[in-house]
C-alpha cells in the first residue's frame, strides 16, 4: 500500500436521484443512493468499494468520474473538482464498466480503440503504437480486426479494459470489472489490474466479490444503503471478526425463517445463507462456536442437515457482520 | 467548444456503421428514394417547371427524412450500445461527436439528392437543367449543412430521455409541410408561417428553387437573400443545439438517466 498523497478525495458526497417524470403513471419517489460518503484514495493504491447490489457503489464511481453531479458534498480527483473542473479532469481518468455493453458491436476491436483514442486526442503517431500495445496486453491481437459482436464475453471485457487505457489514465475507475466472467478470465483480469497498479495507475474498484477485494485491494470501504459501514485494509476488516468463529452448516431445507432464528441466538452477530445446487450453506458468526453447535444442531434437526463444522472467519464473514450484523 | 478531431472520428465511425449495418440503408437511401418516386408519379402529368419543383421538393424531403432518422437516432444508438457514458467520460464534447455523425448523414443526403435527379431524368424523362448550376451546388451544400444542424438539435434530446423518438416521429411530417419543400409557402396558412420561417430547411429549399427555376422568387428574396437566411437560421440552430447539449447533459447528470435504454 502506498502512503502517498491522496488523489481521490470525497467529502460528504451525497446523491439523491430525483423522482422520474412520467407522462402517464407514477414516476416513483426520489431515491437516496449515496449518503454522506467520505473517503480518500492514495496515489498508486487499489481501493475497493465493496457492497451488495444497490448499495451506492456505481453511483459513487459515476460522481467521481464526472458522469453524475452530486446532490451535495465535494469530491476532487487529482486535485480537480469533479463538477467544476470536469473538462480538465476527463483527459486524466477513465472508467471501465463490467458487462457486455459499452462497445460498438458492429465495429472491430481495433476500430473501437481508434474511435476512443480520437476522443482523447491521442497524438496520431502515438495512437497506432498504443493500440497495438494495448491489444497485446489484453490478448486480443489476433481478434483485433474481428467485429466485437463476434467476441466472447471475456474478450469484450478485455476490450473494455483496453478502451479504459487508451488515454494512459492516472486514475482508473473499474465498476464490477469481472462481473459475469468465468473464473479463468476473472483471474486474468485481476492479474491485469494488479499489473496496472504496479505501473503506477491509481485504481478505484467496485465489486461485490469478497475474494476479489481481498486479493486486489490495498484498502477498501464497505458500503451499504449508500453509507460507508467500514473502511480499512482487508486485514483490518478481518480483525472485526478476529475474536469470532464460524459455524458452517450445510442442509437441504434452510430458508429465510431459519436464518432469522439463527441470527436471534445468543452470541450470534451475523448469519449468511448461500444457496447452492440442491442445498444451502449457512455461515454463523459467533463468539463461541463449539459451545453453540448443540443448540444449532437441535434447531435445524428437521431441516435435512448434511454437515456442521467450525471454520475460521473470512473477509466475507467480516463483510456480512459489518453490513448485516449487530 | 467543438473538437474537430472528435468530429472527424465520429464521421468516420458513422460511415463504417453505414457500410457494415444494412439497416441504415432503409432510412438513408431506400425510404427517400421511394418518397421521391411517388411524388414524381403524382406530378408526372404537370410538365414544365412544376416537375423540376417536385424533383427539388422530393430531394429536400429525402434529405430531411434521412436527417431525422439517422442524426436524431445518433445518441439513441449510443444508449442502445451502452456507449453514451463511455463517450461522456472522455474530454470530447458530445455535440462534436453528434455533429460529425450528422455531417456523414448530410453527405448521404447528397447522394440521395443525386439519385433523385438521376431517376427524374432517366426514369421520368424530366428536364432537370438548373438555371444556375454553381448557385444550385452552393445552396445544396448549405441546405445539407442546415439539415445536419437541425439533426443535432433533435439529437440533443436523446441525451436526456430515450423517449425522444416519439418527438421525432411527430415532427417528421409537419416539417415536410412547414419547410415548403413540396408546397409553396404562400399556400400555407398565415399562422404556420413563423414556424416555416424559423426553419433553415425552408430557406435552403427556397435558395435551391431560385437557383433552379427561371423566374421563381415568390417571396422576393433573391438568391443571396435566401442563402443568407439559410446561413443565419443555421447559425441560430447551431447555437441552440450547443446550448441544448450543455443544458441537457447537465440534466441527465443530475437525474442519472444516461444509461437508461
Amino acid at each position: 500500500m502506498s502512503d502517498g498523497e491522496a488523489v481521490i478525495e470525497a467529502e460528504g458526497l451525497t446523491k439523491v436521484y430525483p423522482a422520474a417524470f412520467r407522462l402517464f403513471g407514477d414516476g416513483g419517489r426520489e431515491k437516496l443512493a449515496v449518503d454522506n460518503v467520505t473517503f480518500n484514495v492514495r496515489r498508486g493504491e487499489i481501493f475497493g468499494l465493496l457492497g451488495p447490489n444497490g448499495a451506492g457503489k456505481t453511483t459513487t464511481v459515476k460522481m467521481l468520474s464526472t458522469l453524475l453531479i452530486p446532490t451535495s458534498g465535494k469530491a476532487t480527483v487529482l486535485g480537480l473538482d469533479v463538477v467544476r473542473d470536469a473538462g480538465k479532469l476527463r483527459s486524466r481518468i477513465n472508467l471501465v464498466s463490467g458487462g457486455e455493453r459499452g462497445l460498438y458491436f458492429r465495429l472491430t476491436g481495433r476500430q473501437n480503440l481508434e474511435f476512443f483514442s480520437d476522443m482523447y486526442h491521442v497524438p496520431r503517431e502515438e495512437k497506432r503504437r498504443r493500440i497495438t500495445n494495448l491489444l497485446e496486453i489484453v490478448g486480443l491481437t489476433e481478434a483485433a480486426d474481428v467485429r466485437v459482436e463476434e467476441y466472447s464475453r471475456g474478450m469484450k471485457q478485455r476490450l473494455h479494459l483496453a478502451r479504459g487505457l487508451v488515454n494512459e489514465p492516472e486514475v482508473l475507475f473499474l465498476d464490477e470489472p469481472t462481473l459475469g466472467l468465468d473464473p479463468e478470465i476473472s483471474r486474468e483480469t485481476r492479474a491485469l489490474i494488479r499489473h496496472l497498479s504496479e505501473e503506477g495507475v491509481t485504481i478505484l474498484l467496485t465489486t461485490h466479490y469478497m475474494f476479489e477485494a481481498d486479493e486486489l485491494c490495498d484498502r477498501l470501504a464497505i458500503i451499504s444503503e449508500g453509507r460507508i459501514k467500514a473502511l480499512g485494509s482487508p486485514y483490518s476488516m478481518k480483525e472485526a471478526v478476529r475474536n469470532d468463529s464460524i459455524i458452517e452448516v450445510e442442509a437441504r431445507e434452510l430458508g429465510e425463517a431459519q436464518r432469522r432464528e439463527l441470527a436471534d441466538l445468543p452470541g450470534v452477530s451475523a448469519v449468511s445463507v448461500e444457496h447452492l445446487e440442491g442445498r444451502q450453506r449457512a455461515r454463523i458468526v459467533v463468539a463461541n462456536a463449539p459451545g453453540l453447535i448443540p443448540t444449532v444442531a437441535a434447531m435445524l434437526e428437521s431441516r435435512r442437515v448434511i454437515s456442521i463444522r467450525v471454520d475460521q472467519p473470512t473477509l466475507e464473514d467480516a463483510y456480512i457482520k459489518l453490513v448485516n450484523g449487530r | 467548444m467543438m473538437s474537430v478531431r472528435a468530429m472527424k472520428a465520429a464521421l468516420k465511425q458513422q460511415a463504417i456503421h453505414f457500410f457494415v449495418d444494412p439497416q441504415w440503408v432503409i432510412p438513408s437511401i431506400i425510404a427517400p428514394f421511394i418518397f421521391t418516386t411517388v411524388t414524381l408519379f403524382l406530378f408526372r402529368h404537370t410538365g414544365g417547371d412544376l416537375m423540376l419543383y417536385a424533383v427539388l421538393g422530393g430531394g429536400v424531403l429525402g434529405m430531411w427524412g434521412n436527417t431525422i432518422h439517422s442524426s436524431s437516432w445518433s445518441i439513441g444508438y449510443d444508449r442502445m450500445n451502452g456507449t453514451l457514458e463511455a463517450i461522456m467520460v472522455t474530454p470530447a464534447p458530445l455535440s462534436s461527436v453528434v455533429f460529425g455523425r450528422c455531417l456523414w448523414n448530410a453527405f448521404l443526403g447528397l447522394l440521395n439528392a443525386l439519385a433523385v435527379f438521376l431517376v427524374a431524368k432517366f426514369a421520368f424523362g424530366i428536364d432537370v437543367t438548373v438555371r444556375d448550376p454553381l448557385g444550385f451546388l452552393v445552396a445544396l451544400a448549405a441546405t445539407l449543412l442546415s439539415l445536419a444542424v437541425l439533426g443535432m438539435v433533435f439529437g440533443a434530446f436523446y441525451v436526456v430521455t430515450r423517449a425522444s423518438s416519439a418527438l421525432f416521429q411527430m415532427l417528421e411530417y409537419p416539417i415536410y409541410v412547414l419547410s415548403g419543400a413540396m408546397f409553396p409557402l404562400v399556400v400555407l396558412p398565415e399562422w404556420s408561417r413563423p414556424f416555416s420561417y424559423a426553419l433553415p430547411a425552408t430557406w435552403g429549399a427556397e435558395a435551391l428553387k431560385i437557383a433552379s427555376l427561371p423566374g421563381y422568387d415568390p417571396l422576393g428574396l433573391g438568391y443571396m437573400g435566401a442563402l443568407g437566411l439559410t446561413a443565419l437560421t443555421t447559425l441560430v440552430f447551431l447555437l441552440v443545439s450547443l446550448w441544448l447539449f450543455s443544458f441537457l447533459e447537465g440534466r441527465a447528470k443530475v437525474n442519472g438517466t444516461l444509461v437508461r435504454y
